[in-house]
């Protein structure tokens, strides 16, 4: 079934004088490059791309497609990634032409319509979070963090503190570390508890005066909702801190709880997630910030104003930080946020978290017989099962697991994350998938935790390729194809 | 709540089996005093024929600058997007796959994310290429945290005021937060300044950050540059248009260290400045500060060639505050696209679409300078985009007068350069036609007659 | 300079298991520093290795290069302070010298010590083993 000619690399089916694309004749007087450029920065030949014809393109990407797993195709449990459907409709949405043809250097007057999206969206934003001031110029999650942390140190040089340190608790993600680090923070790492919930006692002996920020993520990467977080929130702001909210897990609590109301100053949401942007491979996403009425003036310029029902890119922000990004942003992610949460509605965007919390609860029902979830009985719209007792008795691991899963035409779950439980596997089915679905999945867990363990070892079996070496691959890096 | 499939019955059946009395139930955890009582204030759910016609209404009221005549550039540019990107892109298992964290079931975007570095590495003469970045913007600032990381001088950074404005704005921002200082030497010509350069780039230089074509869209004396830079132990990074590279010597040749570039010229739309493609190229020795993910080839237990992402120590999920960057996606769907583009194009097709940008945009300046109230601003040599100034100052009443033809004329100057209040940036690509150019050139000439009307009567 | 007969039980280690060889030559003090054959194999499917360059100054305790596997980055830490003056590069060209001879061949760089006071805080090889097999 594989057509392995379309699927070599383009390099390789590459024929000298084969071209794809046709350009119009020149409609207007032609004059020799040299008479227009200078010689020295004219290269004699163009780079050496592959050439194709069109068709050559289109079969090699296409047979390359049928090689990925994605949600249109498959169940994609993958933990804090929220791999929820991508409703068509905000496809169509975002592609009309008086979306998607609009420069970011047009003249507002003839972007009124997209500005009154961006703005609604501003205020749609605002209220789920419960935090007033919205920037949406962050690109991603990361840089959503990284531009309120900025936010935090304007405000701190403001009022004149020197604040050094960044918390983050051990079960973070990776980019929560990462962007205090680019913001000039140093990080301490706050422990968890076995309930998985944030060490009271590590908190307050950590928390001084040279806290600027406590980043948490709630409900957390384990999925649970960390019910402390208030009294947390107190702790910091009494002694001058801000909480910051990652907002990764949005999906389980809108409608439900706001986190302007159980204490953040700052959040990012992830709209890519929580609002169904298409993942595209890794990519794009969006990470707009909502603050408190009192962090607003320090957001990136512009934001979008409206003044006498005109809308107007607000640029005088003499506190702002600046920019993060060029353009006003990640765009067409967050026209599909808007189509979604529109779609949804205030109820809708209620029940999308209750079916979310409940599919998540009931998968975790039918499978914690056989993969124990170290952190109890009772989750969010997630939940981090361990196969460590699987490990001890009969040496299979999460890898194992996860890789036989893909066998029987799963996406993985998560594995190995957060580093606070052994042989994690972080499941999150999302609300978009039927009971159907997820009784299938645990059935084939069930089965896969009876297979013999050699079976697992070197699973996966049925997929285009085997395991690969990664050892290999780190080893001795070839990032590009070269000519033999 | 169209995506959800749980009838009251599975419901029911559902909450039985967790062994909970209610949804309520669930958030059992949630404090009471934390929850919110009312329902979000939002606007009601919309069927989608409704969505469909409230979009349909907010894009009407949108003049959208691709579907009438654009001469916008600065860094976003109307570039013709082939059908079969759309189509392939557009394709499920590509547009709803994630990072491939699962390398047997991502086969194709490993392939395709390996090529897109290829043929970033043959468009740009680097050794290496990262899986790509969110935007031009975020690259530029990436290159030169790179470049401050490899020579270990963290605390100076060399640029000029030729350089995309936003991009230069970005770095001071991060470097707010760094201890770090972005010198500015000025381009009064439109080009760098080689002595205010010169005398700039010191021992604590980390690197030269560089565009070319610049923002004003002329060419830059790039191996003088490099040759200011790499006397002084610093590096070059370069910002480059992707399209001019069909025409221009590869920055690799030019004595270049690191490459980005807005890659949105290789096959994506506009809209409204994103989401677009941040190129980020290296030479082979700063692999291992490069940001982002990156795809690398190996063999499989059956030793059939394979794509993994490689290279992941250097990433935040394993060193966290000590990763080369806080990035953590791609921009996966766009390098597709780029990929598709470049393919579908081949090196004859880029290098007559980067001929066609050259030679329409310098009809463009011949036509607008025949009236005499408009100049180029600057005497160096353009690519596709360039600079007019309005010796009368009134480039609004051009802009006008242009948008009421339906035709977005240029971006203003002003906004960045008071200097230049005077002055638009034009840009002509491989879209615009005899016909168009010459309706553009037509408003100035009509705005000279109105301006000497109005001169006239006044 | 690092005969392949090394005896580890005869060098000193640090708990993040470095080893130290000290040599005096000419009354001057000499720290030769590798990593443990346990280490090695826990970290398993070593990547890649990054050495500082001859005439680094390092202190004790601090950070003089990281060694990597797959999905791990390990920092190594020098037990004494003083100035590099050789560095193996022969492994992180070849990574495999540290499975093999992780006491001879695969020593990574030599001190010219000029403090030595971070020597107290090493453990002897049977500590040492001690300390692996709880953590094991």
């Amino acid at each position: 079934m594989r057509n392995t000619l379309a699927t070599k690399l383009l390099f390789e089916l590459s024929q000298p004088g084969r071209r794809g694309a046709r350009l119009p004749v020149c409609d207007v007087p032609v004059r020799p490059v040299d008479a227009l450029l200078p010689a020295a920065a004219v290269a004699d030949e163009p780079p050496p791309l592959p050439e194709l014809a069109e068709p050559d393109v289109v079969r090699h990407f296409s047979n390359l497609s049928t090689l990925n797993m994605s949600v249109d195709t498959h169940f994609y449990p993958l933990g804090s990634c929220t791999m929820k459907y991508n409703p068509k409709r905000n496809e169509r949405m975002a592609s009309l032409p008086g979306m998607v043809a609009l420069h970011p250097y047009q003249p507002e007057e003839t972007l009124q319509g997209m500005l009154q999206l961006l703005y609604e969206l501003q205020q749609m934003l605002g209220e789920i979070s419960g935090l007033p001031g919205v920037s949406l110029q962050p690109a991603a999650g990361a840089h959503g963090e990284l531009t309120a942390l900025m936010v935090a140190a304007a405000h701190f040089k403001e009022l004149g503190e020197i604040r050094t340190k960044v918390l983050t608790p051990d079960s973070a993600h990776g980019t929560n570390p990462a962007s205090a680090s680019m913001a000039g923070f140093q990080t301490v790492t706050v422990k968890s508890t076995s309930a998985g919930l944030v060490d009271m006692a590590d908190l307050r002996a950590k928390l001084d005066d040279d806290v600027a920020v406590f980043m948490i993520t709630n409900p957390n990467t384990l999925g649970i909702f960390d019910d402390q977080v208030a009294e947390i929130a107190d702790l910091v702001h009494k002694q001058g801190g801000l909480i910051y909210l990652d907002g990764a897990n949005m999906n389980a609590i809108m409608g439900i709880t706001r986190p302007g109301d159980f204490g953040a100053d700052m959040m990012h949401f992830n709209p890519h997630k929580t609002f169904s942007g298409p993942h595209g491979g890794g990519g794009p996403g969006a990470g707009p910030i909502c603050v408190s009425a009192k962090l607003e003036p320090y957001l990136p310029t512009p934001v979008v104003g409206m003044c006498e029902d005109r809308y107007t890119l607000e640029w005088d922000r003499p506190k702002s930080i600046g920019r993060v990004r060029s353009f006003f942003g990640n765009v067409g992610v967050l026209v599909r946020a808007y189509c979604y949460i529109l779609t949804h509605g205030p109820d809708g965007l209620r029940r999308v978290s209750e079916n979310a919390v409940l599919n998540a609860n009931y998968l975790l029902s039918r499978v914690k017989h056989i993969l124990p979830v170290p952190q109890g009985e009772r989750c969010m719209h997630e939940f981090v099962a361990s196969a460590s007792r699987l490990k001890k008795e009969k040496s299979v691991t999460a890898m194992h697991l996860a890789k036989r899963l893909l066998d029987y035409g799963y996406h993985a779950p998560t594995v190995y994350f957060p580093l606070t439980v052994p042989e994690a596997m972080m499941i999150e089915p999302t609300e978009t998938e039927s009971k159907e679905t997820l009784d299938a999945f645990a059935e084939t867990l069930f089965r896969i935790t009876d297979e013999p363990a050699e079976l697992l070892h070197d699973a996966p079996h049925s997929t285009t390729i085997s395991r690969p070496d990664e050892v290999r691959a780190a080893r001795n890096p070839v990032l590009k194809w070269t000519s033999a | 709540m169209p995506y959800t499939f749980n009838t009251d019955e599975e419901q029911s059946e559902m909450l039985g089996a967790i062994g909970a009395a209610s949804l309520d139930d669930l958030f059992a955890c949630i404090p009471p005093s934390l929850r919110l009582d009312r329902p979000l204030e939002l606007p009601v759910a919309l069927s989608e024929i409704e969505l469909a016609q409230h979009m349909s209404r907010l894009a009407g009221i949108n003049v959208p600058a691709g579907e009438r005549s654009c001469f916008l550039g600065g860094g976003s540019y109307d570039h013709f997007v082939p059908a079969v990107v759309d189509a392939i892109a557009g394709r499920g298992e590509f547009f709803t796959s994630y990072t491939p964290y699962q390398p047997e079931v991502s086969q194709g975007n490993l392939q395709a994310t390996f090529e897109y570095q290829t043929l970033i590495c043959q468009l740009t003469g680097m050794d290496v290429s990262n899986a790509s970045l969110y935007d031009g913007g975020s690259a530029a600032v990436e290159a030169v945290l790179l470049c401050m990381s490899v020579t270990k001088r963290p605390r100076k950074v060399v640029t000029a005021a030729s350089v995309h404005p936003e991009y230069r704005k970005i770095i001071e921002t991060y470097f707010s937060q760094l201890d770090a200082e972005l010198v500015t030497v000025g381009a009064a010509d439109g080009t760098v300044s080689l002595e205010a350069l010169a005398a700039a780039v010191d021992d604590e230089t980390a690197c030269v950050l560089l565009q070319h074509p610049n923002f004003f869209g002329s060419l830059e004396d790039v191996e003088a540059i490099a040759k200011i830079a790499h006397d002084r132990g610093a590096l070059l990074a370069m910002s480059v248009d992707p399209i001019s590279l069909g025409l221009l010597k590869r920055p690799g040749e030019l004595g270049a260290d690191v490459v980005v570039a807005e890659g949105q010229a290789l096959g994506t739309p506009m809209q409204y400045g994103g989401p677009y493609l941040g190129i980020m190229a290296c030479r082979e020795k700063f692999v291992r500060r490069l940001p982002g993910r990156i795809a690398g080839q190996t063999v499989d237990r059956r030793d059939r060639r394979c794509w993994v992402l490689t290279l992941q120590t250097r990433e935040q999920h394993i060193r966290r505050d000590k990763s080369t960057s806080n990035i953590c996606t791609n921009q996966g769907l766009f390098a597709l696209r780029a990929a598709i583009y470049l393919a579908a194009l081949g090196p004859q097709g880029l290098r007559e679409t980067a001929d066609l940008c050259l030679q329409k945009s310098h009809y463009a300046i011949d036509q607008i300078t025949a009236a005499e109230r408009f100049e180029l601003a600057f005497a160096a040599p353009t690519f596709k985009e360039f600079v007019i100034r309005d010796r009368s100052g009134q480039v609004d009443d051009v802009l006008s007068t242009a948008l009421d033809a339906g035709i977005l004329a240029g971006v203003p100057l002003g906004r960045w350069y008071p200097e230049l209040a005077d002055c638009l940036l034009i840009a002509v690509t491989e879209k615009r036609t005899r016909r168009e150019i010459d309706a553009l050139a037509d408003c100035f000439t009509r705005a000279t007659s109105a301006a000497s009307v109005a001169r006239m009567s006044g | 300079m690092a005969p392949n007969d090394v005896n580890p039980e005869e060098l000193l280690y640090a708990e993040t298991h470095e080893w130290v060889r000290m040599v005096e030559e000419d009354g001057q003090k000499f720290a030769t520093i590798g990593i443990s054959a346990f280490a090695v194999e826990q970290l398993t499917d070593l990547v890649f290795m990054e050495l500082p360059a001859v005439g680094t100054q390092v202190e004790a305790q601090t950070e003089f290069g990281e060694v990597e596997s797959v999905k791990a980055v390990s920092p190594l830490y020098s037990p004494v302070s003083g100035e590099i003056v050789a560095v193996n590069e022969n492994v992180p060209n070849d990574l495999d010298l540290l499975g093999h001879e992780p006491y001879g061949a695969g020593w990574l760089i030599k001190i010219k010590v000029s403090d030595e006071s971070g020597l107290a805080k090493l453990l002897d090889y049977a500590a040492y083993l001690k300390q692996c097999a709880e953590a094991g």
